[in-house]
């Protein structure tokens, strides 16, 4: 077999379908997903990081952001994988959903994450939440309900119906 | 010859995106949905890998690539997967070694297409071996010969079964050195396809640390490590061994999937000077139990209470003093540790904040897999290593000037 060197077009650097269960699709860090075949996204391990659920139910289009820094303005290199950061992945995970159908002035939101897990660690997760509370309220998207700060992690399910389950590193669950 | 260090990011890229392609052909094959967990590029000398992969079974298929690389690949299952693997593939059980061969080659030469593409060049896969393997002899030959080999690894993960396997290729070494020295110049071009793979940042003249150096990566492992066991040894009294298999050299964004989201306890430390960055031990939380219950003169009223939280506090810094001491001795640098602080929780939310802060700066981060053995008591942990990646090119690329 030959394995020679046809140039391809270059993937996405989020890759937005990994892992998949029928019906539900795993969000890692630093990425988005869209979903409009009511799947369940999810992603794990939030500690300092900070998800953003977005949803229009009447178009029944949901997505999710899973994002590590505040800004793009932090980092030396430019939108390379805007779900990395919460300004520069906001502003993705709404064209994407618009894109999917959805309308800017449906949108609903719920946060979770943005814990300060160390101290050793200039409150970045206090920074992401403040820096998504911005965005959204920019973007002119109501942040419905919010699970945020505290030293604990987290792992999120964004709902079809928008309910964001958010699962503490103790146990305790509730449904935003 | 000098080695940008955006060049390793660059075939680490790579191999995932051939990991990627792999599990896109065996998720057709298969009709099971496969995604890749972890990829990741080593450096490790044939003795540590030897004991890595002591006592595992394997089977698999390996192929020889001719051509614009040159080396072996392998790709491997667990034995134990084997029936799973079986029962999904078209002809099931009665296909046996046929069918884990043509798995084989439909997943190494996506993988492989990943690299030709990369490349630019036409990589030429020989007919696929068959072999069933004990311990490291699932690696490809010549793997456990060298003192440095470079070793491309990917796990890829099926959600619905029990398939895991992992893609070794070991490049040989002389040609893969000028490929990645050639891409290396490449890269320093704007626009070139290397330079939109390997750096993100378009930084010309990013850190560059001469070949030879890079298997100081190795050795810089080793040398913490065994200075890590001989500290906790003396608070201790107890003889202990730490057990260093490799050095994995891992995108940041992947280390919170590596420590998983099992809870896991440990310590976590800033380092300062040449090169600073983070330190993280991360036991998982029964391995944290056990180390702590062996480190404490009584048995602890919980196991992970205020007692063991001190036990692995003190453990995390004579750890940590070991580690940094041997680097700072291997890189004629000094290095400085804050005091250990305590984390708890979900393994991935207790790393990511590191993984944030480094983010700003760099994209790639090492792990070392690391086994603490202390008379009798055996506790696995990770070692991540977050260096400052241009600091440690700086101290590196020194190191070799006359």
């Amino acid at each position: 077999m030959s394995h020679s060197s046809p140039s391809r077009g270059r993937r996405a650097s989020e890759s937005d379908e990994t892992g998949v269960d029928p019906g539900r699709i795993r969000v890692g860090v630093g990425e988005l997903a869209v979903a409009t075949d009511g799947e369940t996204l999810t992603t794990s391990g939030l500690g300092s990081c900070v998800a953003v659920g977005l949803v229009d139910r009447d178009a029944e289009v949901h997505g999710l952001l899973h994002a590590m820094l505040p800004s793009e303005d932090d980092a030396r290199s430019a939108a390379a994988r805007p779900a990395k950061y919460v300004d520069a992945g906001i502003a993705t995970l709404i064209e994407r959903l618009r894109r999917s159908g959805a309308s800017g002035d449906r949108l609903e939101a719920r946060i979770a994450g943005g814990a300060e897990m160390l101290d050793l660690t200039d409150a970045v997760g206090p920074r992401n939440v403040e820096r998504a509370e911005e965005s959204l309220a920019a973007a002119g998207v109501p942040i419905v309900a919010s699970d945020v700060g505290d030293g604990v992690g987290r792992t999120v399910q964004l709902r079809a119906d928008g309910g964001l389950v958010v699962r503490a590193a103790d146990g305790f669950e509730r449904t935003l | 010859m000098r080695v940008d260090v955006r060049a390793l990011g660059a075939c680490n890229r790579l191999s995932e995106r051939g990991a990627k392609q792999a599990a896109d052909a065996l998720s057709e094959l298969t009709g099971t949905d496969l995604a890749v967990e972890v990829t990741g590029a080593s450096v490790a000398s044939g003795e540590d890998l030897a004991e890595a992969f002591a006592g595992r079974e394997s089977i698999g298929v390996s192929v020889g690539l001719r051509g614009g690389l040159e080396g072996e690949a392998v790709l491997a299952f667990d034995a134990d997967n084997v029936d799973a693997l079986l029962s999904l593939l078209p002809g099931g059980q009665s296909m046996g070694h046929s069918a884990v061969s043509e798995v084989g080659n439909i997943a190494l030469g996506g993988f492989l297409d990943g690299w030709a593409n990369y490349l630019g060049t036409a990589i030429d896969m020989t007919p696929p071996r068959y072999f069933e393997a004990d311990g490291a002899a699932v690696l490809p030959d010549g793997a456990l010969a060298g003192d440095g080999v470079f070793l491309f690894e990917s796990r890829l993960d099926a959600t619905t079964t029990d398939l895991d396997f992992s893609i070794y290729m070991l490049p040989d070494s002389g040609q893969f050195r000028d490929l990645i020295v050639g891409k290396t110049a490449a890269a320093a071009a704007p626009g070139t396809e290397a330079a939109a793979a390997g750096g993100s940042d378009g930084d010309v003249g990013g850190p560059a640390v001469p070949y030879e150096s890079l298997s100081t990566f190795a050795s810089l492992a080793k040398r913490g490590s065994a200075n890590a066991a001989d500290n906790i040894a003396m608070m201790t009294g107890l003889e202990t061994t730490v057990d260093v298999s490799r050095l994995r050299f891992v995108p940041l964004a992947d280390v919170p999937a590596e420590v998983g989201v099992e809870p896991h306890a440990g310590t976590v430390f800033e380092l300062q000077g040449k090169p600073s960055g983070y330190l993280a031990i991360l036991f998982e939380e029964s391995s944290a139990a056990t180390i702590a219950e062996a480190m404490l003169p009584m048995e602890p009223d919980e196991p992970l209470g205020d007692m063991a939280e001190n036990a692995l506090c003190e453990l995390g810094n004579v750890m940590t003093s070991g580690f940094i001491d041997g680097w700072a001795n291997v890189l004629g640098t000094s290095i400085a540790h804050s005091p250990p602080e305590f984390v708890h929780d979900i393994g991935s939310a207790t790393i990511s904040p590191l993984v944030a802060k480094l983010s700003q700066r760099q994209d790639y981060g090492f792990v070392i897999d690391a086994a603490i053995r202390t008379e009798g008591v055996e506790a696995r942990c990770d070692v991540y290593a977050l260096p400052d990646e241009r600091e440690l090119a700086d101290a590196l690329a020194q190191l070799s000037e006359p």
